[in-house]
């Protein structure tokens, strides 16, 4: 991929897939397109902007906009389980907000280091290859599910996952994941979560 | 955890600690506890069952309750507090009071599955508790013993893991201070002398993992709820309902210094990768919620912005009232730039440890509050040291400007204070002067066992016994006492006229009550918004303008009742006070009118059984009785006063004598009157039904709330 100019030309889904759950760092990006994520070039080329590539436009996380408030785990889990839970949640932000595998968070020396992370529905997902049952499938817009009749609890796509994503919930017994309804995005009060729509992603590639 | 036991809202268990036997038990939360909702409520119940009045507060035999309520971790906003129930043991009286915490530790214990965990009895060696889903188990501490909160903090945590929130006493807990605090997250603490009641048990920290969730009774409205508030009524910090500055869809900019300081040009200028700008935040945009409250700038004006990071604050909050901050200044003096804090731990008190004239510019004119502010606040917390809501500033400054130490300390310790250091401006004297406090090395640390002891021990409270002829309650000027029981005000009669001062004498601590104070100061115009919104609720003349006191009246009655009963409620259900109730909205559609009955709506979307708020405010009634009869047990046993009325709800001189240029009821001055306070007295123990001789609740009021075993408790010690 081209560092110069990515997001400025060609802007299509299938080549923003190529760095989804990644950091954008190494990427010059538009003026433009700068606008619409709601960030800054130095965010980027810090490594402080995250994107994935969803069916319905491209989820930003912004770690320098997000105030560990967990709301966005609470509408997760209010939205999809009936039930408010930070475990059960298929956006992570509590992991990430105490003493973290990276060595950030509030209890850690990096104290104001803390974002939310989530599933990079990946084009191979080790997720989906471990489990023994074969329940984790694409539906027709490329997002991993979870078929629950399938699923028996034991966590092998836990497991198998390089980021932890998929939760065996204790209560069901059922394995979840990210399933892209927006719910945490919608509900973030600092926008740290953003899904900017395909249409406008072309239209400031487009601008330039 | 609740969700596999079929309860919503409730966790539905209650997990005992004995650390003297070590035995771990569990009750169910329900039937029993429900009368008392959960928090406070569930707090003072255990107590009143389990501890007796003439218990030692830190001792072996007293308890420390931690509970959270049936909305804690609900997804409501702002229901990520802890309440903390504990014997006081600095304030007169040693009675029953409750501390609050915020932070992540609530979500923690509710998602582990408990509404209250009772710690009782006295470890032999440090130990901390912890908590892993049902595993709970009592951990050796001694590694940490000794530290500070933000070390222990990080050793805990880290060797939990990722997903574990701890909280922890400081030396000056361990040292049984009575001005001792527990702390969690960064900044967050419950105060109170929690720190003492822990340290007494040998109790380090509580380290809290919950992997469980609050079930939900109707998902669906209940989201709608969440959202609704977040959309249409949350402004910035205490619910101040207008910006402070002009922003284009605003019809009002604030007519006070308030807490919506966000707006167009004002950043977190010390962002990873450069300055964020908050940018415009209408009302009903649920997304730009959190850079309302810029707390920082309210704080410190907006030099501030420079070293803001972003904010932060509590699990389940879209409000961020913490600025966390990157004070470069302080590694200049080899200490931690990595500070936050949002009250007054940030600001009065450590600036009061400096001598006038001592405290000098860093960089730039007007930063010494800020790096003093927030060093200081680091000191407090990493000490684990408690200022009674700037109390212990206050009477530091006293001393200091009087001379009082050099006189009443042995020479030998006042040379060996580091004076220099204050006289230098250096924000290193906090390490030094409150380290003495907070570890009780020397005469000094006298000022950190709360002003009650601290005056009667150096002569303060009687004019005739100090060669200053002062009576700390009673001075004009620097005093914010508002009983003779050893804590300030917290938003009285300044803010709040009659009402104000009616709820903040009821306690055993300062109030915490910020209901009214947060209307007054929502930097909404008067006439327009906080006068007809109030009255719409309370009936005419609830409000008074600002220092335009008017006499005594039923309303004004009525509005004291509802913020009394709503400060219990906030901390049993639990939600953050400082934010509830929603007394206004920041919608220009709405004209500005709240919903004070979202509280139940939120309860019935959770629990799916129908509350009302008469269902609340008769649980609120029934704890605060529960406050009321403890208090009056406790003031018998252990200072022999059988009247709640002329001993612990007496108001001190200097509100009463306060600009003497001026007559109650004048305008421009918020004095009170002495007749017309007893006759609001009369008034507030009528309409909560306490004797008006007494203040104590009557046995009539008592069976009323099922208390009649509170009644019997009374009569045999002679109160009713």
């Amino acid at each position: 991929m081209a560092k110069e100019n990515f997001a400025s030309a060609d802007m299509t889904r299938r080549q923003f897939l190529k760095i989804s759950g990644k950091s954008l760092v190494g990427l010059t990006l538009s003026a433009s397109f700068l606008s619409l994520v709601g960030c800054t070039q130095d965010q980027v080329d810090d490594g402080d902007v995250m994107v994935w590539a969803l069916p319905q436009g491209l989820l930003v996380v912004n770690q320098d906009k997000c105030t560990g408030c967990q709301r966005c785990e609470i509408n997760c889990t209010l939205v999809n389980d009936g039930a408010v839970s930070s475990y059960m949640s298929r956006v992570k932000v509590t992991r990430n907000l105490f003493s973290s595998r990276n060595g950030s968070g509030l209890y850690t020396d990096d104290h104001w280091t803390y974002f939310p992370d989530t599933c990079r529905q990946c084009a191979d997902p080790a997720c989906a290859k471990a489990c023994p049952k074969g329940a984790i499938y694409a539906d027709e817009n490329g997002v991993k599910k979870v078929d629950e009749e399938k699923c028996i609890g034991c966590g092998a796509c836990t497991e198998a996952c390089p980021w932890h994503m998929p939760t065996v919930n204790p209560i069901t017994k059922k394995s979840s994941k990210c399933i892209q309804c927006g719910a945490c995005v919608a509900g973030c009060p600092s926008g740290a979560l953003s899904i900017i729509p395909w249409e406008e992603v072309a239209a400031a590639a487009q601008a330039v | 955890m609740s969700a596999q036991n079929g309860i919503n809202g409730w966790a539905g268990t209650i997990l005992r600690v004995n650390l003297t036997t070590g035995s771990i038990t569990r009750e169910d939360t329900l039937p029993k506890y429900k009368p008392f909702v959960g928090g406070m409520g569930i707090g003072y119940k255990i107590i009143w069952d389990e501890v007796p009045m003439e218990t030692e507060p830190f001792s072996e035999e007293a308890k420390v309750v931690f509970s959270v309520g049936p909305l804690t971790g609900s997804g409501v906003p702002c229901s990520g507090r802890t309440t903390i129930t504990l014997l006081s043991n600095w304030s007169k009286g040693k009675s029953i009071l409750d501390a609050h915490m915020g932070g992540h530790l609530a979500h923690g214990i509710k998602y582990a599955g408990y509404d209250a965990i009772v710690i009782e009895g006295k470890a032999d060696k440090p130990v901390y508790v912890k908590i892993d889903d049902d595993k709970v188990t009592i951990e050796d501490a001694s590694h940490v013993w000794g530290k500070g909160t933000f070390e222990t903090n990080k050793i805990l945590a880290g060797e939990a893991g990722p997903e574990f929130d701890v909280a922890s006493i400081g030396p000056a807990g361990e040292h049984l201070l009575g001005y001792s605090t527990i702390n969690t997250a960064f900044g967050n603490s419950g105060g109170a002398g929690v720190g003492g009641a822990l340290g007494a048990k040998n109790m380090k920290a509580i380290v809290v993992r919950g992997t469980g969730a609050v079930k939900i009774a109707d998902p669906v409205e209940h989201k709608n709820l969440c959202d609704y508030m977040i959309r249409d009524l949350v402004g910035g910090n205490n619910n101040h309902n207008v910006p402070s500055r002009p922003q284009s869809w605003a019809e009002y900019t604030s007519t006070v210094k308030n807490r919506w300081q966000g707006g167009p040009g004002v950043v977190w200028g010390a962002a990873p990768s450069g300055p964020i700008d908050t940018g415009e935040q209408p009302s009903g945009d649920i997304q730009v919620a959190a850079y309302r409250a810029v707390k920082g700038v309210f704080d410190y004006g907006d030099i501030v912005q420079k070293y803001i990071v972003k904010s932060g604050g509590c699990a389940s909050c879209p409000v961020r009232c913490y600025s966390e901050y990157e004070v470069d200044v302080l590694a200049d003096y080899d200490l931690p730039t990595k500070v936050s804090n949002t009250c007054v731990p940030s600001g009065s008190v450590p600036t009061a440890f400096y001598a006038k004239g001592c405290m000098h510019d860093f960089k730039e004119e007007g930063d010494s509050k800020i790096v003093i502010g927030l060093h200081g606040a680091y000191v407090m917390d990493d000490l684990g040291l408690w200022e009674d809501y700037a109390n212990l500033g206050r009477d530091f400054a006293w001393c200091l400007e009087n001379g009082v130490f050099e006189k009443k300390l042995p020479k030998e310790e006042y040379d060996s204070i580091p004076w220099q250091l204050m006289k230098d401006g250096d924000p290193r004297w906090l390490d030094e002067i409150m380290g003495r406090i907070a570890r009780k090395e020397g005469e000094i640390s006298i000022i950190g066992e709360g002003s009650y002891f601290f005056y009667k021990a150096w002569g303060l409270d009687d004019a005739a016994k100090n060669e200053w002829g002062v009576n700390m309650y009673d001075k004009i000027g620097g005093n914010n006492n508002v009983t003779y029981n050893g804590f300030p005000k917290h938003h009285s009669s300044e803010d709040g006229w009659q009402s104000g001062l009616l709820y903040n004498v009821m306690y055993n601590r300062d109030c915490m009550v910020h209901v009214l104070t947060n209307f007054v100061r929502s930097g909404s115009p008067f006439e327009e918004v906080i006068k007809p919104v109030l009255e719409s609720y309370f009936g005419e003349g609830c409000v008074d303008a600002p220092k335009a006191y008017t006499p005594i009246n039923e309303n004004k009655v009525k509005l004291a009742k509802w913020c009394f009963l709503e400060k219990q409620w906030a901390d049993s259900a639990t939600l953050c006070d400082w934010m509830y109730p929603m007394t206004l909205s920041t919608s220009p559609a709405r004209k500005y009118v709240g919903d004070i009955e979202l509280d139940a709506k939120y309860m019935t979307a959770v629990t799916g059984e129908n509350w009302t708020m008469d269902d609340i405010f008769e649980a609120m009634e029934r704890i605060s009785a529960m406050l009321r009869a403890m208090t009056a047990i406790s003031f018998k046993i252990h200072e022999g006063e059988t009247n709640l009325r002329t001993s612990h709800d007496r108001v001190p001189d200097w509100v009463f004598d306060k600009d003497p240029d001026f007559k109650a009821f004048e305008k421009g001055t918020d004095k009170m009157d002495r007749d017309d306070w007893e006759k609001s007295l009369t008034m507030f123990y009528e309409a909560m039904g306490y004797s008006t001789e007494t203040g104590i609740p009557t046995r009539e009021t008592l069976e009323r709330l099922d208390l009649a075993d509170v009644a019997d408790r009374l009569e045999e010690y002679e109160l009713i």
